[in-house]
């Protein structure tokens, strides 16, 4: 499976959205995107990817878009 | 006047919100003058509440009104809020303004962006002593209320004010609903003593939440246990917190790991952690642990707040006289609610609690006295902080889906707390039951998992067997 792929299957898994809907979700768009949901996106990238993610970026992450530049720091290139 | 918000001084900050508005305590006195040439009292208003100044105000305005609130969430779901709405009859609205052209209503007067709504209904019959009404739970599909007569609020507030020694410097963190029992225990134990709130609506997971804090200099911070769980994965231990002097728990059971930590951490940085607990049967909270006995007594939720008392019953509903013993844990004081109410009729109803709840946990007592929560009578579940009932969530599936269900707790552990358990006899259905009870508590679906068995196991009077789905769970 390639990154993006991961990627939009762990936003899907997260915020318990359709992986069609994931692609520029953001905390405005997803209505059920709220602290619960943030932790399960969240555990599905680290579960994915095989990181741990550092406290600022936790609650940085609020978009597709700025998840993809996270994973950056990361060494993941969605 | 309601919690003496009259003899506060009037340019002080009562509530500051995360959207930029603030509420003074002389405006939240002049709210309670406006509202009460817009509507007389005795009205059953529905106020659709979200963590903002406006909805803060409208609360204290109505209940000083005499008018009986409910507090609900702005954001239930809209099927709840119109079978509540045909339930009970509320012939006034308080709502964000966005929302008003939702309904079927007439705006009669607006503040701070909410707005008093007249609805097509008459205020229903309602006893003379009934002040406020909360929900059971947060978010289930339940119409269950709880009746609050006049002085619950106010007994629990000062109790609390007074335990937690808050003073007019104290600046309180409140991103628990308002609509939730603790959530309204945080908000009137600080304007009892005249301090400020922090009323925050973003969550805990973004930077916004931090910033606001951070800003507003917030001084304490009470949480269930799922906010914790957020507040370790941060490693907020580790963050600069420098306003940062008390942390609260309640409404449910920390894992003994994460209270021995945030004991510790209070002990070790001249912070203050208390354990506290409740329910909206009690108007929030019934007992506490000071918190220098924090270290001593991990788990405890320690003894009766001032003014209220604490016991044990055994199985035939004596009261254990032994200190060390375990039994269900019941509780008096001027706290206590009147009881509850299933519809429009029951608000004429009066105290049918006569000062006394047994809570159905069990709880055990300590040698020094001190209570700790080990299980419980009742069949639900504390679910990020909201109590869902098993049996509900069982009628629920019944009326929607063809097949037999039962549901159970999985017990909490670090990492994850209680989560539901739902055996069906039809596997082919298992997805839709979860989106189903995700969509009715608001709830994700992640909490809800669902094993399929051939049969429901029943006992020789066709009653479910949840021991035995216990087993069958491990």
């Amino acid at each position: 499976m390639t990154n993006l792929k991961k990627y939009r299957a762990a936003f899907a898994e997260g915020l318990e959205i359709d992986g069609a809907q994931a692609e520029g979700a953001s905390v405005g768009t997803v209505a059920a995107w709220d602290s619960i949901t943030q932790m399960s996106l969240i555990a599905a990238l680290e579960e994915t990817f095989e990181i741990e993610i550092e406290p600022e970026d936790i609650v940085a992450l609020n978009s597709w878009e700025n998840g993809i530049e996270i994973l950056k720091k990361y060494g993941i290139e969605v | 006047m309601f919690l003496d918000i009259d003899k506060k001084p009037a340019a002080a900050i009562a509530a500051i919100d995360d959207s930029g508005e603030r509420v003074t305590y002389g405006e939240l006195a002049g709210a309670a003058c406006y509202v009460s040439g817009l509507l007389p009292p005795r009205e059953l208003v529905f106020c659709l509440c979200e963590n903002r100044a406006g909805a803060l105000a409208g609360y204290i305005a109505l209940y000083q009104n005499k008018d009986v609130p409910l507090l609900l969430d702005a954001a239930a779901d809209k099927e709840l809020l119109r079978l509540l709405m045909e339930l009970y009859g509320p012939s006034y609205l308080w709502l964000p303004e966005r929302m008003a052209g939702e309904f079927p209503v007439e705006a009669v007067g607006s503040y701070k962006g909410f707005v008093l709504a007249k609805t097509p209904y008459n205020a229903p019959k309602m006893h003379d002593g009934l002040s406020f009404l909360l929900s059971t739970s947060g978010s289930t599909g339940t119409p269950k209320l709880v009746r609050h007569r006049y002085g619950n609020l106010e007994a629990n507030a000062r109790a609390v004010a007074g335990i937690f020694g808050w003073d007019a410097r104290e600046r309180g963190i409140c991103h628990l609903p308002i609509q939730y029992t603790m959530g309204l225990n945080v908000i009137n134990s600080h304007l009892y003593a005249g301090a400020a709130v922090l009323l925050t609506k973003s969550s805990l997971t973004s930077s916004a939440f931090w910033d606001f804090i951070s800003e507003q200099k917030g001084t304490n911070f009470t949480g269930v246990p799922y906010s914790y769980e957020i507040l370790f994965k941060l490693r907020f231990m580790k963050r600069e917190l420098p306003y940062l002097r008390t942390l609260a728990s309640g409404g449910g059971k920390l894992p003994e790991d994460r209270f021995a930590a945030l004991a510790e951490y209070a002990a070790g940085t001249g912070r203050r952690f208390f354990s506290t607990f409740g329910t909206t049967e009690t108007s929030a909270r019934m007992a506490f642990l000071p918190p220098e006995m924090a270290m001593l007594k991990v788990g405890s939720i320690g003894r009766a707040i001032p003014g209220g008392e604490l016991w044990l019953l055994d199985d035939s509903g004596s009261v254990i006289g032994n200190t060390e013993a375990e039994g269900e844990l019941c509780c008096s004081g001027p706290n206590v609610t009147m009881g509850y109410a299933n519809s429009r009729g029951d608000l004429s109803r009066g105290d049918e609690l006569n000062g006394v709840y047994h809570t159905g946990d069990i709880a055990r007592r300590d040698r020094d006295g001190c209570y700790y929560i080990i299980g419980r009578r009742q069949r639900f579940l504390k679910l990020f902080g909201h109590r869902v009932s098993l049996e509900q969530c069982e009628m629920l599936i019944g009326a929607e889906f063809a097949s037999d269900c039962a549901c159970i707790g999985s017990d909490p552990c670090a990492g994850s707390g209680e989560r539901m358990k739902i055996f069906l006899t039809d596997q082919s259905i298992a997805e839709q039951v979860r989106a189903f009870l995700s969509e009715k508590t608001g709830l994700p679906r992640s909490v809800f998992s669902v094993s399929a068995l051939d049969e429901i196991p029943r006992n020789q009077s066709g009653k479910i067997d949840y021991p035995e789905l216990k087993e069958l769970n491990t």
